[in-house]
C-alpha cells in the first residue's frame, strides 16, 4: 500500500489517480503514515501543528514534555488524519469536545492534487470557510487531510475517578449535570454504573470528588474504568444519538452501551434495530443531496468516492 | 427578469402587504450594518415570519435570479449584512420567538431574530446561561451570531458560537430546507453545522437554531491589575497561559483607551496605569480560588502596581465598566475611529503591540488598544478625523496593522468576520488556490451566486483586477515547499 510522506507526493498520487480515472481510499489504498512530523508546538500559545500520519499517542507523548495535551482520548490510537476523518472522541468529550471542537486549521490535498489551507494556527479565527471542521467526519471522501493545527490544554495536576453503581443511571446523571461540578468525563457504563472523572488542582479535585459522593454516593476507582469505557466504545456494534433529556428512555431500550449523556450519544453493543420502512424526511434527503453536491465540488471525478 | 411589480406582489401575497417594504425612505434604514462606511440601498426588504415564508422569499429570488442578503439586528462590524443594490434584504427581525426550552437536555431552540442576551434571560432563573457573549449581546441576534461565529469576552474558556450550536434549520439558496444536527452532538458525516456557522450568510438563511446552554458556575472571581507598561501586562498574560490556568476572560486596555473610559464613564482605574488587565475566572470554588491566588501572584511578579478583586456582581460590574464602554468612549477622543479585529499568537502580543505603536507614530495617528488578550484577538482603534482628510491615512494604518498580525502568524479577523470590509484582504492570508476551494464549497450551496454575494471571497469587481500580495500562510511557513 503506497504511503505518502510529503504534500507533493500526496498531490502527485491523487492527481495521477484523478487523471487515470482510478479511485482511491484514503487509509486503505493510500496511507499518510509517512506524513509523521510534528511541525510545530508553540507551548506558550497552547497550539500545535502536525502532519496527518502522527499517532495520537506519539503527539501526546511529545506534548507532555511541556505539560500539555491534545484533549482527545478516542478508542485505539488513531493517526491525526483518522481521528479527524472519523471525528471520534472518547470520555474526555464531555468537557473538551470532539476533534471538530479543537481543530484550528487544516491543509487538504484535493482529489485533483490541489493543496489548500483553511483556518490557521491561532485559537480564534473566523476568516474564510471552516474546511477544517467540514472534513471532520467526512471519512476521507472529501479530500486527503495532510496536516492540522489544534488547540491544546495543560495537563491537569491531579485526576480522580468516582464510580457509582446504580440501577437508575439517568437519575445519577441528572443530579451530577444539575450540580455545579465540572467533571472532565461523565460516562454511563450501561447497565449498572456511572463513572465521573475530575481533573484540576489536587484540592479542587478532592473537593469535587467529595461533593459528588455526597450527591450520588459511589466509590473512588482507578483508571481501568476509562480503559473499559474506551474498549467497549471501540468494539460497539452501533451508535444512537438522542436528546440528552431522554437518557432514561434510551437506557431502557438498549441492553449494553457506553453512553456520553451530555452529548446525547450512546455506543451500543448491538447494532440498533433498523427503524423499519419509515420514509426518509424531505429535510434528511435534502441534506444528503447537499453532501453529494459538496463531494462533487471537491472531487468531481469521484476519486475518493469509494 | 429581476424585481418587477409581479415579484413584489408575490412577496406581499406570501408575507402580507405590511411585511414587504419598497418605500425609498424606509429602505434607507437597511442601507448598512455596523460598518457604516459601506452602503447600498436594496430594492425590497422582506420581513418573513416563519421558515415557510423565508422559503417563499428565497424561492422567488432564486427563480428570478435576484440577489438576497439576510439581516439580523444589523450590528455586525464587517459589512456582512450590507445589502446588494437592486436586491432583496431578508430581515429576520420578526422571527424572534424562543421555541423551546429543554432544561433536561440543556438545549434551547430559537428563531434567528432572538437577541443573544434573551437566551440567557430565559434560562438564568433555572441556573443556566448561554455562553457566547459578544459585546453587542443586548441587541445582536442569534442568527447574526451563527453567521459570524461570534465570540465575546468569555469565549476563552467557554468557546465560540460554533461550540454552542447543536442544530440548525437552513433554507438553502434555492429555497430547499435542510436540517443539520439536532439536540444530540456528533451527527454522522461531514460537519455541515461547523461550516454553516461562521459562513457569514453566504450559504443559506438559518431559520431555527438549537443552542447548548451551560450551568452557571459555582464561583466567579474578577481581578483587575494596573501595569506601568503594556509589555508588563503582556508578560502577565503569557504567565497565566503558561501556568496552565484557563480564565474565562483576559482583557487588556492600554493608556489611550483607559483615558477614554475615564472621560466617559469614570471607572476609576488605577492612576498612572499604562495598561490594565481584567482577568475573570469561573468554575468550582476550590479551583477558582486557587487560580485567582496564582493569577495575583503572576501579575505582581510581572510588575502590577495595583490589584483589585471582585467577588460579587456589583463590584464586578464596576471593574468591567471601563472595558465595556471602551468603544463608545472613543467617541470622546476623536471624531472617527476604525476598528480592527486581527489575531496574533498569544506569545507574539508584546512584539505586535510595539509594532502597532511604531506604525501609529509613523502614520501620525493615535491607536487605542483594547482587546481579548487571552486569545490574542486585538481590537486596535485607529483614531482619525475625516474632515481633516485623514480617512485614507487611517485606512492605510489599519491595513498595516493587519499585515503585522498576519506576519506574526495570525488572522485577519477573530470574531467580526470578513464580510465586505476584509474580502479584498483575504489574498493576504490565503492563496488563490485556497480561495478557489472556498469558492467550490460556496458554489455547492449557491451555484447561482445569489446568497449574500460580494462577501468573504474577493471578486475582481470588488477589489480590482490585481489581488493583494500573497503572504505565506501560517501553516505553510513551518514546513518546506508547501505551496504546490
Amino acid at each position: 500500500m503506497p504511503s505518502v510522506s510529503s504534500l507533493e507526493e500526496a498531490a502527485a498520487v491523487l492527481a495521477a489517480a484523478s487523471a487515470d480515472g482510478r479511485s482511491l481510499r484514503v487509509g486503505e489504498d493510500l496511507t499518510t503514515e509517512g506524513l509523521g512530523r510534528i511541525l510545530e508546538h508553540e507551548a506558550g500559545d497552547l497550539t500545535c501543528t502536525v502532519e496527518a500520519g502522527v499517532r495520537l499517542s506519539t503527539l501526546n507523548a511529545a506534548l507532555a514534555l511541556s505539560g500539555q495535551r491534545l484533549s482527545l482520548d478516542p478508542p485505539g490510537d488513531p493517526t491525526v488524519g483518522a481521528l479527524l476523518a472519523e471525528n471520534t472522541s472518547g470520555p474526555l468529550r464531555h468537557r473538551f469536545g470532539a476533534p471538530r471542537d479543537l481543530i484550528l486549521g487544516v491543509t487538504l490535498v484535493l482529489a485533483d492534487g490541489t493543496v489548500a489551507n483553511a483556518g490557521g494556527k491561532v485559537v480564534k479565527n473566523v476568516a474564510g470557510y471552516d474546511l477544517g471542521r467540514l472534513v471532520c467526519g467526512s471519512r476521507g471522501r472529501l479530500a486527503l487531510i495532510a496536516r492540522a493545527s489544534f488547540r491544546l490544554h495543560p495537563l491537569p495536576k491531579a485526576a480522580r475517578t468516582l464510580v457509582v453503581e446504580t440501577d437508575d443511571a439517568a437519575r445519577v446523571v441528572a443530579t451530577l449535570l444539575r450540580s455545579q461540578l465540572e467533571p472532565s468525563a461523565l460516562d454511563v457504563l450501561h447497565p449498572g454504573r456511572v463513572a465521573v472523572f475530575f481533573e484540576g488542582s489536587e484540592r479542587a479535585v478532592d473537593t469535587q470528588l467529595t461533593a459528588a459522593q455526597v450527591l450520588v454516593g459511589g466509590e473512588e476507582a482507578g483508571a481501568e474504568v476509562w480503559a473499559e469505557a474506551r474498549e467497549r466504545q471501540g468494539t460497539a456494534g452501533g451508535r444512537v444519538r438522542f436528546a440528552p433529556g431522554e437518557l432514561g428512555a434510551v437506557l431502557s431500550t438498549v441492553s449494553e452501551a457506553i453512553v456520553r449523556p451530555a452529548a446525547g450519544v450512546a455506543y451500543t453493543r448491538d447494532e440498533p434495530l433498523p427503524s423499519g420502512s419509515e420514509p426518509q424526511s424531505p429535510e434528511a434527503a435534502a441534506r444528503e443531496g447537499l453532501e453529494e453536491r459538496i463531494r462533487l465540488a471537491f472531487d468531481p471525478n469521484g476519486v475518493l468516492a469509494a | 427578469m429581476g424585481i418587477d411589480a409581479a415579484f413584489v406582489d408575490e412577496l406581499r401575497h406570501a408575507l402580507g402587504r405590511e411585511h414587504v417594504i419598497t418605500e425609498p425612505e424606509q429602505l434607507r434604514v437597511y442601507e448598512c450594518d455596523g460598518l457604516t462606511g459601506h452602503r447600498a440601498v436594496p430594492e425590497v426588504v422582506a420581513l418573513p415570519g416563519s421558515t415557510a415564508e423565508v422559503q417563499a422569499v428565497v424561492r422567488a429570488c432564486h427563480r428570478e435570479r435576484v440577489p438576497f442578503v439576510a439581516r439580523g439586528a444589523g450590528t455586525g462590524l464587517s459589512g456582512g449584512a450590507t445589502p446588494v443594490a437592486g436586491g432583496v434584504v431578508v430581515s429576520l427581525a420578526r422571527m424572534n420567538r424562543i421555541l423551546e426550552i429543554d432544561l433536561e437536555s440543556r438545549r434551547v431552540r430559537v428563531e434567528p431574530g432572538v437577541a443573544n442576551l434573551d437566551v440567557t434571560r430565559a434560562v438564568a432563573g433555572d441556573g443556566y446561561f448561554y455562553a457566547p457573549d459578544p459585546s453587542s449581546q443586548q441587541v445582536c441576534t442569534i442568527g447574526g451570531n451563527v453567521a459570524e461565529n461570534s465570540g465575546g469576552a468569555h469565549c476563552l474558556k467557554h468557546g465560540f458560537t460554533v461550540h454552542h450550536v447543536t442544530g440548525l434549520t437552513v433554507v438553502l439558496p434555492d429555497g430547499e430546507l435542510v436540517e443539520l444536527g439536532g439536540k444530540a452532538l456528533d451527527p454522522d458525516g461531514m460537519d455541515l453545522l461547523g461550516v454553516v456557522v461562521g459562513s457569514e450568510g453566504t450559504l443559506g438563511i438559518v431559520t431555527e437554531i438549537t443552542l447548548r446552554i451551560v450551568r452557571a458556575p459555582e464561583t466567579v472571581r474578577t481581578l483587575l491589575a494596573g501595569f506601568r507598561s503594556t509589555d508588563a501586562a503582556g508578560a502577565a498574560v503569557s504567565g497565566i497561559v503558561a501556568g496552565g490556568i484557563l480564565p474565562s476572560a483576559i482583557e487588556m486596555m492600554d493608556r489611550l483607551t483607559i483615558e477614554a473610559a475615564e472621560r466617559s464613564v469614570a471607572p476609576g482605574y488605577p492612576e498612572g496605569a499604562e495598561a490594565v488587565l481584567i482577568v475573570e475566572l469561573d468554575g468550582v470554588a476550590a479551583q477558582v480560588e486557587e487560580d485567582a491566588d496564582e493569577v495575583e501572584r503572576i501579575c505582581l511578579g510581572c510588575g502590577a502596581f495595583e490589584l483589585r478583586a471582585a467577588t460579587d456582581d456589583a463590584a464586578r460590574a464596576l471593574l468591567w465598566k471601563g472595558r465595556k464602554s471602551a468603544f463608545a468612549a472613543m467617541g470622546r477622543m476623536a471624531t472617527d475611529y476604525y476598528v480592527q479585529d486581527g489575531v496574533v499568537p498569544r506569545t507574539r502580543l508584546p512584539d505586535v503591540l510595539r509594532k502597532i505603536e511604531a506604525l501609529s507614530a509613523e502614520h501620525g495617528l493615535r491607536v487605542g488598544n483594547v482587546f481579548h488578550a487571552g486569545d490574542g484577538n486585538l481590537h486596535p482603534l485607529v483614531l482619525y478625523d475625516s474632515e481633516q482628510g485623514e480617512t485614507e491615512r487611517a485606512r492605510e494604518l489599519a491595513e498595516a496593522i493587519l499585515e503585522a498580525c498576519l506576519d506574526a502568524g495570525g488572522s485577519l479577523t477573530g470574531e467580526h468576520g470578513v464580510g465586505m470590509d476584509k474580502a479584498c484582504s483575504m489574498p493576504r492570508m490565503f492563496s488563490e488556490r485556497d480561495l478557489e476551494v472556498f469558492a467550490r464549497l460556496r458554489s455547492a450551496f449557491d451555484p447561482d451566486g445569489l446568497c449574500n454575494p460580494g462577501k468573504v471571497i474577493p471578486t475582481p469587481r470588488l477589489c480590482g483586477e490585481v489581488p493583494g500580495p500573497y503572504r505565506v500562510h501560517a501553516l505553510e511557513r513551518i514546513g518546506v515547499a508547501e505551496r504546490l
